[in-house]
């Protein structure tokens, strides 16, 4: 079908989503994508999670920590950013989700809001509570493996 | 804004951790509240030195009756900054009401607990705040998700009517369970709730440990009294 002309489309707010994990979830788009649906579907029912659109367009993710753009509906963005602040688990894995900005385009939305994490996390040998554990982290943050578990610590944990 | 968070071992992640992340969130404060069962171990003066937000040292006393809940808090009022009950039921919500040493009641409506306006008229006369606590809109689904919204529903016209203390929390558990002031507007709006509302029920906490951090200071004698410096004559 012919597209619209310009002033007929629909205007789009890009949301740029960091989010956060334990180093041994992996999470794809497609089940980020099924659990934002989901979120908005129960927290704003049909016609809400219609009218705010919500599609995963940008999607990355690994070693713990993703990042993604979400294209909502302009003037739904702040009932977007309460589904996704909805988002508990994806896939079964407990996430950290927060919006760090919103703008017209992807391109300005990765520019200024995504890619300021940086650091490829590294695995080392810590002392917590008196047992040597090994440890993933980045910028001074360390997940500790316990037997079953993982415990969020920071280097101030470590000495 | 400040944000009533549980470190471990209450959850999986330390105060350390909890904290940075607060602060990456955009908080300006965490009130670490554990329950009395498992209290955290940690220096909260270093941490505040290395995230440059404010720790408040809190509790939260979980007990089976309220004789048993009176006792704690005799003990515990001395030394923690903020001193929360948890709620959820009605004996233990209508314990904390009524008893102006507490200052929050923690998720009162959770569980098989319920309030009514005798308990809000008793929490507006005793001081003591009643949390409105996000954090099963957050973490649950499904039925008891909706049951939840109608009891904060139910909750939030009491506090309006009766104009009420509140404090409002997404109550974390781990640093992956914090969500942004925004997100916790937003949240609200989506609840009927105007975001005002919601980040002067995040303020609340700040307000809370401010008052008794002077109050338990040296130099407070008692309402409008207090020890100044003076010059000693020669």
């Amino acid at each position: 079908m012919k597209h619209l002309p310009k002033h007929l489309r629909p205007r789009w707010r890009y949301l740029a989503v960091e989010l956060e994990t334990w180093p041994d979830a992996t999470i794809d788009r497609r089940a980020f994508q099924r659990d934002l649906w989901y979120a908005g579907q129960n927290l704003l029912g049909d016609p809400g999670s219609a009218d705010a659109e919500l599609s995963v367009v940008r999607f990355e993710f690994g070693d713990g920590i993703g990042e993604s753009i979400v294209k909502v509906r302009r003037g739904e963005t702040e009932s977007a950013r309460a589904a996704l602040a909805c988002i508990d688990r994806i896939d079964g894995f407990p996430v950290g989700i927060r919006v760090t900005g919103i703008s017209g385009t992807i391109r300005a939305a990765e520019e200024k809001f995504l890619g300021k994490r940086g650091q490829v996390p590294a695995e080392r040998n810590v002392v917590f509570e008196n047992a040597e554990r090994v440890a993933v982290g980045r910028n001074a943050t360390a997940d500790i493996r316990l037997d079953d578990a993982f415990v969020g610590a920071t280097d101030l944990d470590l000495v | 804004m400040y944000e009533g968070a549980h470190a471990r071992p209450d959850g999986p992640s330390t105060v350390a951790r909890v904290v940075q992340t607060a602060r990456a969130y955009g908080f300006e404060g965490v009130v670490v509240r554990n329950h009395d069962d498992s209290s955290a171990e940690y220096d909260a003066d270093r941490i505040e030195a290395e995230y440059g937000i404010d720790v408040v040292d809190g509790i939260e006393i979980r007990a089976d009756s309220p004789d048993q809940a009176s006792g704690s808090v005799g003990h515990y009022r001395s030394s923690k900054t903020i001193l929360a009950i948890h709620g959820g039921t009605n004996e233990m919500n209508r314990f904390a009401v009524e008893n102006e040493k507490v200052d929050v009641l923690a998720h009162p409506v959770a569980g098989s607990g319920d309030v009514n306006h005798v308990l809000v008229k008793a929490a507006v006369e005793n001081g003591v705040r009643l949390e409105f606590n996000l954090g099963a809109v957050l973490r649950k689904s499904g039925g008891r998700r909706v049951r939840t919204i109608q009891s904060l529903r139910k909750l939030r016209e009491l506090v309006d009517y009766y104009d009420a203390p509140y404090v409002v929390s997404a109550d974390p558990a781990s640093h992956l369970e914090f969500r942004a002031p925004r997100e916790l507007r937003a949240l609200g709006e989506q609840l009927g709730v105007s975001g005002a509302w919601i980040e002067a029920g995040l303020e609340e906490w700040r307000v809370l440990a401010e008052r008794n951090r002077t109050i338990q200071s040296d130099s407070f004698i008692e309402p409008g009294v207090e020890r100044g410096h003076y010059e000693e004559e020669s």
